[in-house]
């Protein structure tokens, strides 16, 4: 077939709105700007898991929208979420990642706080006057926290509907696996990937991309027809396989016999995979016995900080855990076999985006909602498209 | 040649057959019953994480798959100083620290430090042949941008 001059090049391709997204949405700076305040600034997003949070007073640092915040168990088991800031100077709160603390104190002038965003101490109040400021008006601001399935989400909008409605049935087929035996994070990491957050995303998204992986060419393309892979989206623009998919390990040398070695997590059988990705940037992918979450946080239109985070059953034995966490490293992590090839692809994409060179992104399969069917991608941007204001295929206008 | 010197050529060696790719070569240093992991502790779970562990097979097999991954171009170059070599108890059995460095150069020549960590090392002497029996990789690096797919 022929190749293209520049015109035919930069023109938006002939297809129906929707199915192809312009690569302005990963470079533009206005863009960046409209998505941190109408997307960021407001969405429901994942920011730990529960079991993080295990004991009384464990708290658990996070970012969301460039915001430093923290989230805290109280005496109470319940779970409240901060802006990791004292009232008093603007002093960052907690440095530690992670920790237990039944009151913070502010390392700057020793203020302190309890669990619940109390302002519970301040040296010399007395020196203070007019009542301005004082224990009762010095709280910190806390942040719209609600847990689901052990999953901890936060808002920075103190107005948008709850959790509830803003995943609807999306983590219904999660449930049982999330739920029915406590489960803890084993594996932990965060990088700082050289791309735009949407680009990470887009690998969990995208099926057809399943052609990159020589482990998934070997375990699961032809694991089971392509017509019985089903894809779902939701409202909010959340997608992910409407059953579970099947890979076939011991197509994979090294993978022979996995999932008979440990028991599966509930509702999951050895060979299943199952995937759902929550607007705007979390996913959450089981492979039979482990899980995984991803969080991806917008640093800039250009880099992107990945947290990702492996899941086994809490309290099982060491021989178990050992074998899960194996699974998990089989695929993911920094040296699974496939998410370093994961990264490459999103990186990829942001170097010709970058540059111009890129102008395009196909998103136009359509296999009626099985297979490697882009309807998931299609879903997402639709929902980016809602809440922008912006056509993904034209986000600028001429 | 010392028992010291002779380790230090292994750990020197073991770097040298990675760095060029030369994993036959990387075997060969290594006892039958080699057993490879890298270990990172998590300040966020307050625990160590495992993230590769293999034995002598397991190493071998993702060595012979490696061809047919998408990798992280470029070269690897692992720099390692011997801290410490001290003969355990059962004689002939070694334990060996050392520092490791790992830099990543680039397709355009351009080098980055990738990774800083120890080689926490378990070299074994059988009739004056010396071979790793088991390394964990203690990484202080967290961050490895991209992953890659060979061991450090």
């Amino acid at each position: 077939m022929a190749s293209r001059d520049k015109s035919a090049w930069d023109e938006p391709p002939d297809m129906p709105v929707g199915h192809f997204v312009s690569g302005d949405v990963y470079t533009d700076p206005d863009i960046y700007k409209d998505e941190s305040e109408k997307i960021f600034a407001k969405a429901w997003r994942f920011a730990c898991h529960d079991s993080e949070l295990s004991e009384a007073f464990d708290y658990r640092v996070f970012e969301q929208d460039g915001q430093s915040l923290f989230a805290i168990r109280g005496e109470d088991g319940v779970v409240r979420s901060f802006l990791n800031v004292c009232s008093h100077r603007g002093a960052k709160l907690l440095d530690q990642p992670a920790g237990n603390a039944k009151l913070i104190t502010c390392f700057y002038h020793r203020w302190t706080y309890d669990s619940h965003g109390h302002c519970a101490g301040i040296p010399r109040a007395s020196g203070y006057s007019g009542g301005a400021v004082s224990k009762e008006t010095m709280g910190l601001r806390e942040v719209r926290t609600e847990v689901l399935h052990g999953l901890v989400f936060v808002t920075l909008d103190d107005s948008v509907p709850g959790l509830t409605p803003f995943v609807g049935k999306a983590l219904d087929r999660f449930a049982e696996m999330l739920t029915g035996q406590p489960l803890e994070v084993f594996h932990y990491n965060r990088v700082v990937l050289d791309c735009n957050w949407k680009a990470w995303h887009e690998t969990n998204m995208d099926l057809y991309h399943e052609f990159m992986h020589v482990v998934l060419r070997k375990t699961q393309v032809n694991a089971m027809p392509m017509k019985d892979r089903k894809l779902v989206v939701f409202e909010n623009g959340h997608g992910g396989s409407g059953g579970a998919l099947k890979a076939a390990y011991d197509g994979y040398k090294g993978f022979a016999g996995r999932g008979n070695d440990v028991p599966p997590l509930p509702g999951m059988g050895p060979t299943d995979f199952r995937f759902i990705n929550l607007f705007p940037s979390t996913a959450i992918i089981s492979r039979g016995t482990v899980v995984r979450i991803d969080t991806a946080t917008p640093m800039g239109p250009d880099k992107t900080l990945l947290e990702m985070r492996g899941l086994g059953v809490k309290g099982e034995p060491e021989e178990h855990r050992c074998v899960r966490q194996r699974h998990h490293n089989q695929y993911w992590g920094p040296f699974g076999r496939n998410v370093p090839e994961d990264t490459i692809a999103a990186e990829a994409c942001a170097d010709s985006f970058r540059s111009h060179a890129g102008r395009y992104q196909i998103i136009g399969r359509d296999e009626g909602m099985t297979g490697q069917d882009d309807a998931v991608l299609r879903a997402f941007y639709k929902e980016w498209a809602l809440k922008t204001g912006r056509d993904a295929g034209h986000p600028v206008s001429s | 040649m010392s028992d010291f010197d002779s380790i230090r050529s292994l750990v020197g060696r073991s770097c040298l057959a990675l760095n060029d790719g030369d994993f036959d070569g990387y075997l060969d240093l290594c006892a039958p019953e080699f057993a490879y992991r890298i270990v990172v502790w998590s300040p966020e779970l307050g625990k160590d994480m495992v993230w590769l562990d293999h034995d002598r097979d397991g190493l071998s097999g993702l060595f012979e798959t490696l061809p047919e991954h998408l990798q992280r171009s470029g070269r690897l170059s692992r720099h390692v100083s011997v801290y410490t070599v001290e003969e355990q108890a059962d004689a002939g059995s070694y334990s060996v620290v050392s520092s490791v460095v790992v830099h990543h150069t680039d397709l355009d020549g351009r080098t980055q430090t990738l990774a800083v960590g120890r080689y926490l090392d378990t070299v074994v002497c059988v009739d004056g042949d010396y071979r790793l029996s088991a390394r964990e990789v203690a990484l202080e690096t967290r961050d490895l941008g991209i992953g890659l797919h060979v061991p450090l």
